[in-house]
């Protein structure tokens, strides 16, 4: 099973502890990446301010003409915002040859072009329907346990196209989250947004939808968010004491990627495998409480 | 008494003819559903129901001048849920762009964010996530600068303690001459550019 990895910008930064736990977790279910050479960044929500439309979509259309000289494997984009961006200029090239047309001439420019022959996914998608939960049951060697995990999609992770899964009652994350020992929790807010590229600039509005989200969660008994978006990650981990001290909340809830915790039940070092400790909220405890240590 | 009102089309035409993916709100029929699944609407001042509403009553300065439309977090509940494929999340976004092009500052601070974030790109190829935001909190000065930088203090050290900022400066793409040449054709051949 060969891929093009894009891990983009955030996955080096911000999502660093995404990208630590996933390359491992992903080797040990049998699965190869390339990186997509030279990639750019993919624009994630907030370009429209700078550029039009079209200047967004050739920007992403140049990393899937890479990746379409260089190979036929499908891309995995692990970030959503990579993700929406990503698969959505690749869904309007591929169906309206006016706009492949200009895509391509703005291309040309740099001495590039794109046929359109290349699959963007989500890393979701990919250990779902290609690894299947069969496999990644079987690579279980630390049950979680019944520890409560809140499954957080998020907004842009299955949207707009919901191509492997539902884009209102997703389940996908909680059929992982469930094959790992876990007891996915069930909460209503698990696609509601956090914000996501303008909580930055819009803060003051932004971190009462953080504060929703926490709180519908914590209220449905869960012990550990997990999450499949370097955005909702740091949006929901990050701005926890801002959000106690705005709303007099007590929120102390940490926030995993769903690899990591992948990355723990397949018996990894909680550290050099889970990168558990670039966390700001301490997952351990939680975690160990579950295992038994 | 005559009641009659005569609505004038021509900001609804100069939508259609100068904003990415304007002509779609011709297909909106007024339901809500957008409004209805907005995680921001309670925020805005027209909802983006409205904001279509207006348009076609041509309020050039109520739209262009709204917070509603830079307000969008681009979750995509709007474009999944709307009856008629009207695809909100790329209409806000686009008259967000256009209403910048024309003068109009919907929200300060992120018109700022997303100014530096593409000429980020434009400069470099990618994100560089410590600049991004140092450039952003200086965007109105010195002084700002400081004050917020300081307030952000908080959040920078939980980054840089927990190994998520990446510590030195990131490069140029190697293709980035022949990106932005991509990139500057595009601009021009976009809606509302010059023309191919």
């Amino acid at each position: 099973m060969k891929y093009f990895l894009y891990w983009g910008c955030s996955l080096e930064a911000s999502g660093a502890n995404y990208l630590a736990s996933l390359e491992p977790v992903c080797k040990a279910l049998g699965m190869e990446f390339e990186e997509i050479e030279d990639w750019n960044c993919c624009g994630a929500s907030i370009s429209y301010v700078g550029a039009n439309d079209l200047a967004i979509k050739v920007l992403n259309a140049r990393n899937l003409a890479i990746a379409e000289k260089k190979g036929r494997y499908d891309i995995i984009a692990p970030c959503s915002s990579c993700y929406i961006q990503m698969n959505k200029v690749n869904h309007e090239i591929q169906t309206d040859p006016d706009l492949a047309r200009k895509v391509n001439a703005a291309l040309a420019e740099g001495g590039m072009g794109y046929k359109g022959g290349i699959k963007v996914r989500h890393i979701q998608d990919v250990l779902f329907n290609d690894v299947g939960i069969e496999k990644i049951k079987a690579k279980v060697k630390r049950p979680l346990n019944g520890l409560k995990v809140a499954g957080y999609v998020g907004c842009q992770s299955v949207r707009p196209f919901g191509e492997y899964d539902s884009v209102e009652k997703p389940s996908v994350q909680d059929k992982i989250l469930s094959a790992l020992g876990a007891e996915a929790v069930e909460f209503p807010k698990k696609m509601r947004c956090c914000g996501s590229g303008i909580f930055l600039s819009e803060m003051d509005l932004c971190l009462g939808l953080v504060r929703n989200i926490l709180e519908d969660a914590v209220n449905h008994g869960a012990e550990i968010i997990s999450t499949v978006c370097p955005m909702c990650s740091m949006n929901l981990e990050l701005y926890q004491e801002r959000i106690n001290k705005k709303f007099g909340t007590d929120f102390d809830i940490p926030i995993v990627y769903l690899t990591q915790l992948m990355a723990v039940s397949f018996g990894m070092d909680m550290k050099s495998g889970a990168a558990l400790d670039y966390n700001t909220i301490p997952p351990e405890y939680a975690i160990r409480a579950a295992l038994g240590h | 008494m005559d009641k009659k009102v005569n609505y004038d089309p021509s900001f609804a035409t100069e939508v259609y003819n100068n904003v990415d993916y304007g002509e779609e709100i011709k297909m909106c029929m007024q339901c809500g559903v957008c409004a209805a699944s907005c995680p921001l609407s309670l925020e805005m001042d027209y909802p983006p129901r409205q904001i279509f509403a207006l348009i076609r009553a041509g309020k050039r300065e109520e739209v262009l001048g709204s917070r509603s439309i830079m307000l969008c977090t681009s979750c995509y509940s709007c474009k999944v849920r709307c009856p008629r494929k009207v695809p909100v999340v790329d209409v806000m976004h686009g008259l967000a762009n256009y209403a910048l092009k024309k003068g109009f500052v919907p929200r300060k601070n992120t018109a700022n964010f997303g100014r530096e974030f593409w000429a980020q790109i434009y400069r470099l190829g990618r994100i560089d996530e410590k600049d991004l935001p140092r450039r952003y909190f200086f965007a109105d000065g010195l002084l700002e600068g400081v004050k917020n930088t300081i307030g952000f203090m908080d959040i920078g050290m939980k980054m840089l303690f927990h190994k998520r900022m990446k510590l030195l400066p990131e490069g140029k793409i190697k293709g980035i001459s022949a990106l932005r040449k991509m990139l500057d054709k595009a601009s021009q051949m976009g809606k509302g550019g010059a023309k191919e």
